[in-house]
């Protein structure tokens, strides 16, 4: 359950928040990620795109495990590398529409969830000072949030304009674990090498001045990945994990 | 002049939904244009505003879209397009009974029928509910697909509604801007021919235009096959009795009342009343027999129905089609080739099956023409036939006692053969036919049809793999309607975000 509650230094002032990821913001299999987070998770994470249940855009993800709720990357409470994806890493905070004046335009405030397990009475962070100005943790949450709602516009566009061109084709990722199981990945999309090399030289042009040609090629390049999560998964098989 | 001749002009005489949609499947399917290709150009009155023939499609549709390379998201969004996942039949019985016709197959239809064995009993569900997962997503209003769901696929068998009035520009735009059909608004003062064949058309302010294959889509005028060629039209009034329609546009009374996922007819003293769900209003209408009802007491009808006074407009029927629909170098496609009770929709799949077969038996030149008039003759004339008597079924199975209804089974007996033996693909030899076995299936036992038992024809193995079916049927219908959102949510999406094409 969540309970969002928008945030004010005068009912919040001393609410203290924890850094640390819990399993409550952590059990996913793939997370959304926007496209200028996409050079730091190319190190760890096989980057596809899914479809939105919301709107069936196109959304790249990042694969975190192969079943449902699998998280392979958190393990005895803890995160296993230094980079997090946004979309987990801004928990407990979320940015909520603003209820104003009728016709007002339209604005988001900074919410927090109150049910989460990262709020703590002692220990944590602060997300105010005594005299009510926001914190460094809580401004860097803040932006946190910011970036990822720029950056899905940016990802929209992004994968508005692969469709467009016929860049995106559907894959099946198909993976076999120590103890001989296998699991085939559905509902997965990724860049369709072939379409990309009959691009004409304006249509690459204009892929490479947006940043896509780079991110494009992060993705393809991301997939090698799929092996590493792979690894990880047969260390649980075999029991190693923890 | 001579059998050498190349056919390479190819002219669509008006400009309602057949020649559009004419025009549109050939200029795609014969898409080199200039001196050498394929010229394609469509000549319309400006003084002829088009009819606007029906708003049921057939899932057929949905592979001609696609062939001439609309978008389903800018098909849906500028025709005020639902889905269409088959028809309901209400009160055709006795007034107070109801079946589907779904569109997607009976279970294991391509492998065995399993009709028999649903006959045979318990019927503990209606026989599309046993067998057609869909009836329950129609239940409740629900869309075909999700939003993830690719342009043109589905998880269910669907077709459109559409508003025919926006259906006609958006293929005008897409066919001149996208595949070069060549646009003439002017008036044919004449029709120049020699030996049987059209040579060119003159115009009242225009040059003549001169074609090798004249397609007659003009509407009721028949400005070519009739005026021109008068080949005669075979009337069918003697067996449906419908000549008149009275049609209204209905608003939907909230913004977020369901959009229905079936074409609903339900049965009347003297026809039948259309209800077509858009994503925008609903297209209501009352068609009826005048030997039957005066048009004051088919509109009291009309309106106990829709339970508003509302203005109609009045429509003739007259059904029947050509003796013949390919003559020299002329096709009739739509309302000139002919016309039927818009019972099952049948007037948009004819088109797109002529335009089909036009492409498919186009000869190269001139000598090849008698050929693909002798196929296409046979071929149509075995279609409206078929239409005719597969419309004809739903009157004589009715049990209604309106004299409507009554004379209409007079002298009419069900075939025999259905008596002894469940339709099956044997039964239809034709290719492409446009009812097959499942669609007999669904009217016959919809309707409540009991033929003889034959238990020495069933078997053991057969009657558990039915039931396994039955079983399977209700679990996916069930597990679908969890995921699948309702039509005005999902159109609602797809008018804000579009479908993908992968």
């Amino acid at each position: 359950m969540t309970n969002l509650t928008t945030l004010t230094s005068q009912t919040h002032l001393n609410l203290r928040v924890s850094p640390q990821i819990t399993r409550d913001s952590a059990e996913m299999n793939a997370v959304s990620v926007i496209p200028r987070e996409i050079p730091r998770l190319l190190a760890h994470y096989p980057i596809f795109f899914l479809k939105s249940p919301e709107s069936g855009r196109f959304e790249p993800v990042a694969l975190l495990g192969f079943e449902p709720k699998e998280n392979l990357f958190f393990n005895d409470g803890r995160w296993d590398v230094d980079y997090v994806p946004l979309q987990i890493q801004r928990y407990p905070f979320s940015l909520v529409p603003h209820v104003g004046e009728p016709g007002a335009p339209a604005s988001l405030d900074l919410a927090i969830d109150m049910d989460s397990p990262q709020i703590v009475s002692e220990g944590g962070e602060r997300l105010f000072t005594d005299e009510g100005t926001a914190t460094k943790f809580l401004e860097e949450r803040a932006s946190m949030l910011q970036a990822l709602v720029t950056g899905s516009t940016e990802a929209y566009a992004f994968t508005g304009r692969l469709a467009e061109l016929g860049l995106l084709e559907t894959v099946q990722i198909k993976v076999e674990f120590v103890d001989r199981s296998t699991k085939t990945l559905q509902g997965l999309y990724w860049i369709a090498g072939a379409a990309l090399e009959k691009l004409t030289a304006a249509q690459l042009m204009g892929l490479r001045d947006r940043k896509y040609l780079e991110w494009m090629y992060f993705q393809m390049a991301s997939v090698a990945q799929v092996s590493q999560l792979v690894l990880r998964k047969n260390r649980v098989i075999s029991g190693v994990a923890r | 002049m001579s059998p050498a001749d190349p056919i390479r002009r190819i002219v669509v005489v008006g400009g309602g939904t057949a020649g559009w949609l004419t025009a549109g499947v050939l200029a795609a399917r014969f898409p080199n244009r200039g001196p050498d290709g394929v010229s394609v150009t469509l000549i319309e009155s400006r003084l002829q505003p088009p009819i606007g023939v029906g708003e049921g499609t057939w899932p057929t549709i949905r592979s001609t879209l696609k062939q001439i390379g609309v978008s389903e998201t800018d098909f849906l969004r500028e025709c005020d397009a639902s889905f269409k996942q088959g028809s309901k039949f209400v009160g055709w019985v006795n007034g107070t009974d109801a079946y589907y016709h779904p569109f997607t197959l009976p279970a294991d239809y391509i492998e065995r029928n399993l009709a028999p064995y649903w006959l045979e009993g318990p019927r503990s569900a209606s026989f599309a509910d046993s067998l057609c997962f869909q009836t329950r997503l129609c239940d409740h209003s629900l869309a075909p697909k999700q939003i993830t769901t690719p342009e043109f696929a589905g998880l269910a068998n669907y077709a459109y509604h559409l508003d025919a009035g926006k259906f006609v520009p958006f293929l005008q735009k897409h066919c001149t801007e996208k595949l070069g059909v060549t646009h003439v608004l002017d008036e044919i003062v004449e029709v120049v021919s020699h030996d049987g064949f059209i040579e060119q058309l003159r115009t009242k302010t225009g040059s003549p235009l001169p074609g090798d294959l004249f397609i007659d889509c003009s509407g009721f005028a028949a400005l070519l096959i009739g005026k021109h060629f008068g080949v005669p039209f075979v009337s069918c009034k003697d067996t449906l009795f419908i000549d008149k329609a009275l049609a209204v546009q209905v608003p939907y009374q909230t913004a977020d009342a369901p959009i229905a996922s079936v074409t609903v007819s339900t049965a009347q003293s003297a026809g039948w009343i259309w209800d077509i769900g858009l994503t925008t209003r609903r297209g209501v209408g009352y068609v009826y027999s005048s030997a039957y009802a005066t048009e004051e007491s088919a509109a009291r009808e009309l309106r106990a129905y829709i339970g508003a006074d509302v203005s109609y407009r009045a429509i003739n029927i007259n059904s029947g089609y050509r003796r013949e629909f390919w003559v020299g170098n002329c096709v009739a496609v739509g309302l000139s080739a002919g016309f039927l009770e818009p019972l099952e929709a049948s007037a948009i799949v004819m088109i797109e099956l002529s335009a089909k077969s036009i492409a498919e038996l186009l000869p190269g030149r001139r000598s090849g023409l008698a050929q693909a008039a002798r196929i296409f003759n046979e071929t149509f004339q075995h279609r409206w036939r078929r239409i005719v008597e597969f419309l004809k079924l739903h009157y004589t199975l009715s049990r209604r006692t309106e004299p409507f209804w009554v004379d209409n089974r007079q002298g009419v007996p069900i075939p025999d053969y259905w008596r002894q033996h469940s339709p099956w693909h044997e039964d239809f030899s034709a290719r492409e036919e446009v009812f097959s076995a499942a669609s007999f299936q669904y009217v016959l036992y919809g309707m409540g049809f009991q033929p003889e038992p034959t238990p020495w024809l069933l078997n053991e193995a057969d009657r558990n793999r039915a039931r396994d079916k039955m079983t399977e049927t209700a679990r996916h219908g069930e597990s679908l309607r969890a995921v699948l959102p309702t039509n005005r949510d999902l159109l609602g999406r797809i008018s804000k975000y579009g479908l993908q094409k992968i």
